[in-house]
C-alpha cells in the first residue's frame, strides 16, 4: 500500500476546496465479481467508471468531514446547510462525553449550530445567517474554533463562505474554519475526511511559535530533542476505540518510543505540536494520506501510510515498519515474538470453535481486507466473499496479498439489496460488517457481529484476541437472528434474490 | 426568514417526510437526492426516536438516484426514471412514495410528474426538499399527498369512526404505545380510531380513510394542514385537539370527541370513571414511597408545542409536581401571535405555582432562562435553591440537568438514552408509564 501513496503528490492547500478522491486518486463504486478481476479492472481504470441501475443511499461526505471537525475540543461547530444535514446529532450528542471521558480528556458540551437554511435563503443567499450563527456561537461559547461545514444547498446557489470568514478573520477570537464538504460534490464518502483536514491544513494548524530561553539550557534542550526525536504520532480515525488506541500506543511504548494520539479529540495546542514527533504513522490509508502527505510540506514530519493494525499479520507488520524507521528491529523482532506465543496460545481454544465456520466480512476496504485476513489464516474459517464500500488502489497490494483471486467481492458502499443476494448465496455461519449492514444480514437470520466500534476493542494484539472472543460468544445462542428471520420480513422481492448481481452494474456510465 | 438554531431538535423537510413513510408497513421510499440524504436522515430517527430503528424500507435500504455533480449540471429525471422502473422490481413495497431533496428542486427536476408516470404500480411523488423546513413540514407534505392520492374518496361517512391526524412517527417517540392507547380509549366510548401509524394499520386501511365523518388533530399546529386538506378533498370535518397524559388530559380528550360525535354522555362518563379508577389502582402503589423520601419535584419541561403542555398539565395538575419553567422550542421568536395563542394553555394548570413559560429555539440558552428564573446563590448561609428539580426534556437536555444536579427523563425528540418499543405516554395506561420512568430516574440508586 505504501507505493502507491508515494506516487502521489500533496499540494493543494492554496485552494479553497480540497479535489473530490475521484479526480485525485480515481475510485471504483460499483463492481461485482472475483478479487483477480477487480485487480485487473482497477488497473486498467474499467472499474472506476461503473455505476448501478438501482442504487440505494449510501453515505455523505459532510457527515464524516463533520465528524472528524467537531471532535477537537473546545469547538463550536456550524452546519450551513437546511436542518436535516447532520441532523443525527440529536442522538449522539451524548456520546461526546464518553468518547472524551474514556480518553482522559475534559468533559465539555457537544455545541452545533445549523444556520437551517431555507426557501427564502435559497433565493437570497444563506451568509448573513452564517454571520449572525458565526457571532453567537464567539460571544455564547467563546470557543477555540468555529468549523463551518458548507451543505449542499450553498454549493449549488454559491454562497460565498470564504469571503465571509475573510471578513471575520482577526475580528473574532475563534479560529474559522471552513470545511467544503458538499455531499453531491463526491460519490465517495471519504472525500470527507480530506475536507476536514484541508480546513485543518488550511485555517486550524499553526505550529507552535518556538522562542530562545530566557536562560539557556542547553541540558533541557537536548531532553527535548530527544524526546522529539523517539515520539510517534498515530493518527486515530473516527471508527477507532480508546481501547484501540490504548492498545497500538502499548505497543509503539514498548518499542521505547514515545506515542502521541491524533488528530481527533485534540485540542488546537496538542495540534499547534503535532510537529514534535519523528514521525506520523497512519492506522489507514483512506483516513489520512491527505492530511498526512500535507504534513509533510508543513512540519518536514515523514510519515508511513501502510497497513491496518487488525490481526496478527497485519499487526506484525504495522508495527515493524515503526520499528523499522527508527533502527529498532531488534526490539521489533522481540515485542512481536513474545506478543505472538502470548495471542496464539490464547487464540486456541477459540480456534477451535470457528474453525471451518464461513464468513463473509463487509466494509471499508482496508479494515475488511484486514479483518478477513486474520478470521481466514488465523483463525481458520473459510472467507466466502468480502464486501468493499470502495476500492481505490491504496489496497492493491493487500488485494493481491490477503485474499485469493477466486474470493467473491462486491464493492458498494451501503447498497444492502446487492449484499444480501450475494449473502443469500453464500450462506455464510457468520457476518462481520459496517454499522447499518448488520441489522439487514439479521434479517436474513445470518449471526453477526460489528467491524467496528466506538466502545469495543479491534485493533493490536488485544483486539484481535477480542475480536476472537466476540466471534465465539456470538455463536453461542444464533437465537435472534433465527427469531427475527423467521418473523420480520426483508422489502425484498423473491425474484431479486434469484437475479445476479452483476446485471445491476451499469459499465462506462457515471451517471 | 427563519433564524439559526442552536441544536436544533428537528431534521429537515426530507428527514420529516421519511419518519413519516417509515411509520407504515410496506411502503418504500424512494429518494431523488444526493447519495447520503435518505440513510443519514433515516439514520438520525433509528437512534434519536428511541432506538426506533430504520423500519420496513429505511437507512441504506431506501432507494435513492444518488444524484451528483454531473445531475447538479444536466438534470436527474432520466436517473429518477430509471430508479424508479428498478425499485419496484426490486423492492416489494404496498405504496412507492418518491421523495426529493434539495440539490434536484433547486436545479428545478419536476420529480412528481415523473412519479406520477408510475401511477399504475402505486408510486406517488412528494416535494420534500429539505429547505421547506423542519421535520413537520415533511409530515404535512406526505400527508397532504396520501390524503390527495391514497385515501378512496367516499360519499358515505360513519358517523363513529374519526381520523387521529398531528402525531409524527418518530418525532413522536412514543407513537405507537401513544396512537394504540387512544385506539383502545376511543374503542371504549364505541368510536373506531384511524391512527395512520398505529398498530394494525395498512395503506390498505389508510385507503379506506375517507369513510371517517372526524378529523382530530392532536396537536395544536402540525396536523392542521393535512385535516384542511382532508376536509377540501374528502368533506370530512375536523377538531383540534391535544395529546392527552392522565386524567385530566384524557377526560377532556374523550369529552370532546363525545362532544363532536354526540356520544352518549353517560357512556363517556362511566368510561372515564371505570379508567380513573383503575389508573388510581395503580398509583396507589407508590403513595407510601412518594411521601417517605419526598418524591416531588420542581419541574422544567423543554418540548415543542406537541408535547409542552400536555406534559406540564399532567406533572401539575396530576401528579403534583411543581411546574417551573416550561421551554417551547418550535413556535419561531417573532411569532407573538402563536407565542401569545399558545401561553394562554397555560391557564388551566391548577398547582398554587404557576409555571413562567418561555420560548426558545436554541437549546444551549435553556441553562440561562433556569438561571434566570431563580435568584442566585450569593454564598449566603442559607439558600432556597432550585431543588429537588426535575427536567423533563429530549436528550440533549441530559447536561442541563446534569449541571442543575437535577433528575432527569428524555421524552421528546431526540431521546437515544432509553429504548422505546410500545410504550407511550398518552391517555391512562401511558400515564402510569410515564410515572413509571419518572420515579424509576430517582430510585435506581437503591
Amino acid at each position: 500500500m505504501s507505493k502507491y501513496s508515494d506516487e502521489l503528490t500533496y499540494n493543494f492547500t492554496k485552494g479553497i476546496a480540497p479535489p473530490v478522491r475521484e479526480t485525485r486518486i480515481g475510485v471504483c463504486s460499483a463492481y461485482c465479481g472475483t478479487c483477480g478481476d477487480l485487480n485487473e479492472d482497477v488497473k486498467s481504470g474499467c472499474a472506476q467508471v461503473q455505476s448501478r441501475k438501482f442504487a440505494q443511499s449510501g453515505g455523505c461526505q459532510l457527515g464524516l468531514a463533520v465528524g472528524i471537525a467537531s471532535s477537537i475540543t473546545n469547538v463550536v461547530t456550524i452546519i450551513h446547510s437546511p436542518l436535516g444535514c447532520c441532523s443525527g446529532f440529536g442522538g449522539q450528542a451524548g456520546m461526546r462525553k464518553t468518547q472524551r471521558e474514556t480518553r482522559g480528556k475534559r468533559n465539555e458540551d457537544f455545541v452545533w449550530l445549523h444556520t437551517n437554511m431555507d426557501q427564502l435563503d435559497v433565493v437570497n443567499g444563506g451568509i448573513d445567517k452564517l454571520r449572525e450563527a458565526i457571532l453567537y456561537a464567539e460571544k455564547e461559547y467563546n470557543p477555540e474554533a468555529i468549523v463551518i461545514a458548507n451543505g449542499c444547498v450553498p454549493g449549488i446557489i454559491g454562497d460565498d463562505i470564504d469571503s465571509l470568514v475573510n471578513e471575520l478573520n482577526g475580528r473574532l477570537s475563534a479560529k474559522l474554519v471552513p470545511v467544503h464538504c458538499e455531499g453531491f460534490k463526491s460519490r465517495y464518502v471519504a472525500s470527507g475526511y480530506d475536507a476536514a483536514y484541508h480546513g485543518f491544513l488550511r485555517s486550524l494548524l499553526e505550529p507552535i511559535k518556538q522562542y530562545d530561553r530566557v536562560f539557556p539550557d542547553e541540558g533541557q534542550d537536548a531532553l527535548e530533542r530527544y524526546k522529539n526525536s523517539r515520539t510517534v504520532n498515530i493518527f486515530n480515525v473516527g471508527s477507532n476505540s480508546p481501547g484501540d488506541e490504548n492498545e497500538l500506543s502499548r505497543l509503539v511504548s514498548a518499542l521505547g518510543l514515545f506515542p502521541k494520539v491524533v488528530p481527533l479529540h485534540n485540542s488546537l495546542d496538542d495540534l499547534a505540536r503535532l510537529g514534535d514527533a519523528a514521525l506520523n504513522v497512519s492506522i489507514c490509508a483512506t483516513h489520512d494520506d491527505y492530511l498526512l502527505g500535507h504534513l509533510k510540506e508543513l512540519f518536514g514530519t515523514p510519515y508511513i501510510i501502510d497497513t491496518l493494525p487488525i490481526g496478527i499479520k497485519n499487526t506484525n507488520r504495522w508495527l515493524w515498519k515503526v520499528a523499522e524507521f527508527f533502527g529498532l528491529e531488534d526490539e521489533a523482532a522481540r515485542v512481536i515474538k513474545l506478543e505472538n506465543d502470548q495471542l496464539l496460545e490464547a487464540l486456541e481454544p477459540l480456534k477451535k470453535e470457528l474453525k471451518g465456520k464461513k464468513i463473509f466480512v463487509g466494509g471499508g476496504e482496508t479494515r475488511i481486507l484486514t479483518t478477513a485476513e486474520f478470521f481466514s489464516s488465523t483463525l481458520g474459517m473459510e472467507l466466502v466473499g468480502v464486501k468493499a464500500h470502495n476500492v481505490d488502489r491504496f489496497v492493491e497490494e493487500i488485494l493481491e496479498d490477503v485474499t485469493g483471486p477466486e474470493l467473491v467481492i462486491e464493492v458498494a458502499a451501503g447498497q444492502p439489496a446487492e449484499e444480501l443476494n450475494i449473502i443469500n448465496k453464500l450462506k455464510p455461519d457468520l457476518y462481520c460488517g459496517h454499522m447499518g449492514a448488520n441489522g439487514w444480514v439479521a434479517r436474513l437470520g445470518v449471526p453477526n457481529l460489528p467491524l467496528f466500534g466506538m466502545g469495543l476493542n479491534f485493533m493490536g494484539y488485544s483486539g484481535a484476541y477480542e475480536l476472537a472472543r466476540k466471534a465465539v460468544k456470538v455463536l453461542k445462542n444464533t437465537n435472534f437472528v433465527k427469531n427475527i428471520s423467521a418473523n420480520v420480513n426483508l422489502p425484498l422481492r423473491k425474484e431479486w434474490f434469484d437475479t445476479d448481481v452483476k446485471d445491476n452494474i451499469k459499465e462506462n456510465d457515471l451517471v | 426568514m427563519s433564524d439559526f438554531i442552536e441544536r436544533a431538535k428537528f431534521s429537515c423537510a426530507l428527514g420529516g417526510a421519511l419518519t413519516t413513510v417509515a411509520g407504515i408497513p410496506r411502503v418504500v421510499p424512494i429518494v431523488h437526492a444526493a447519495g447520503g440524504c435518505a440513510s443519514s436522515l433515516s439514520g438520525a430517527y433509528n437512534v434519536a426516536a428511541g432506538y426506533r430503528g430504520v423500519g420496513y424500507c429505511g437507512g441504506n435500504m431506501i432507494p435513492t438516484t444518488n444524484i451528483a455533480e454531473n445531475n447538479i449540471v444536466f438534470g436527474g429525471e432520466d436517473r429518477l426514471a430509471e430508479q424508479i422502473e428498478h425499485t419496484v422490481k426490486a423492492l416489494d413495497g404496498d405504496l412507492y412514495v418518491v421523495l426529493t431533496g434539495c440539490q434536484v428542486e433547486i436545479i428545478g427536476d419536476d420529480a412528481v410528474s415523473i412519479a406520477n408516470r408510475f401511477r399504475e404500480q402505486n408510486v406517488i411523488g412528494v416535494s420534500s426538499p429539505g429547505f421547506l423546513g423542519n421535520t413537520l413540514k415533511g409530515y404535512v407534505a406526505v400527508l397532504n399527498a396520501i390524503i390527495k392520492d391514497v385515501i378512496r374518496k367516499s360519499d358515505t361517512k360513519d358517523a363513529r369512526t374519526v381520523n387521529i391526524l398531528g402525531v409524527v412517527p418518530g418525532h413522536d417517540v412514543q407513537y405507537r404505545g401513544n396512537l394504540d392507547e387512544l385506539k383502545r380509549l376511543l374503542r371504549l366510548v364505541g368510536v373506531k380510531a384511524n391512527t395512520f401509524f398505529g398498530t394494525d394499520e395498512s395503506v390498505e386501511t389508510i385507503r379506506g380513510y375517507g369513510d371517517a365523518a372526524l378529523n382530530v388533530v392532536l396537536s395544536p399546529y402540525v396536523g392542521v394542514e393535512p385535516a384542511k386538506t382532508f376536509e377540501d378533498i374528502h368533506g370530512t370535518p375536523y377538531i383540534v385537539s391535544e395529546i392527552p397524559i392522565g386524567p385530566t388530559g384524557t377526560d377532556i380528550f374523550l369529552r370532546q370527541i363525545g362532544d363532536a360525535l354526540n356520544l352518549d354522555i353517560a357512556l363517556v362518563e362511566s368510561v372515564l370513571r371505570y379508567e380513573r379508577v383503575s389508573y388510581y389502582s395503580f398509583l396507589e402503589r407508590i403513595v407510601d414511597i412518594y411521601s417517605d423520601i419526598d418524591l416531588q419535584r420542581f419541574a422544567i419541561v423543554a418540548a415543542d408545542t406537541y408535547y409542552a403542555h400536555a406534559v406540564t398539565r399532567f406533572l401539575a395538575n396530576d401528579l403534583g409536581w411543581i411546574p417551573h419553567l416550561t421551554a417551547i422550542n418550535d413556535i419561531e421568536a417573532d411569532d407573538a401571535e402563536r407565542q401569545a395563542d399558545y401561553e394562554a394553555k397555560f391557564a388551566d394548570i391548577t398547582s398554587e405555582t404557576k409555571p413562567k413559560i418561555i420560548f426558545e429555539q436554541n437549546a444551549g440558552q435553556l441553562l440561562k432562562h433556569v438561571r434566570d428564573s431563580w435568584e442566585l446563590n450569593a454564598n449566603n448561609k442559607y439558600y432556597d435553591a432550585l431543588n429537588p428539580a426535575f427536567v423533563i426534556g429530549s436528550g440533549i437536555e441530559r447536561s442541563l440537568a446534569e449541571k442543575l444536579g437535577a433528575g432527569f427523563l428524555a421524552v421528546a425528540y431526540p431521546v437515544s438514552n432509553r429504548v422505546v418499543l410500545n410504550k407511550g405516554y398518552a391517555g391512562y395506561k401511558g400515564a402510569l408509564s410515564f410515572v413509571e420512568d419518572l420515579l424509576t430516574g430517582l430510585i435506581a440508586a437503591r
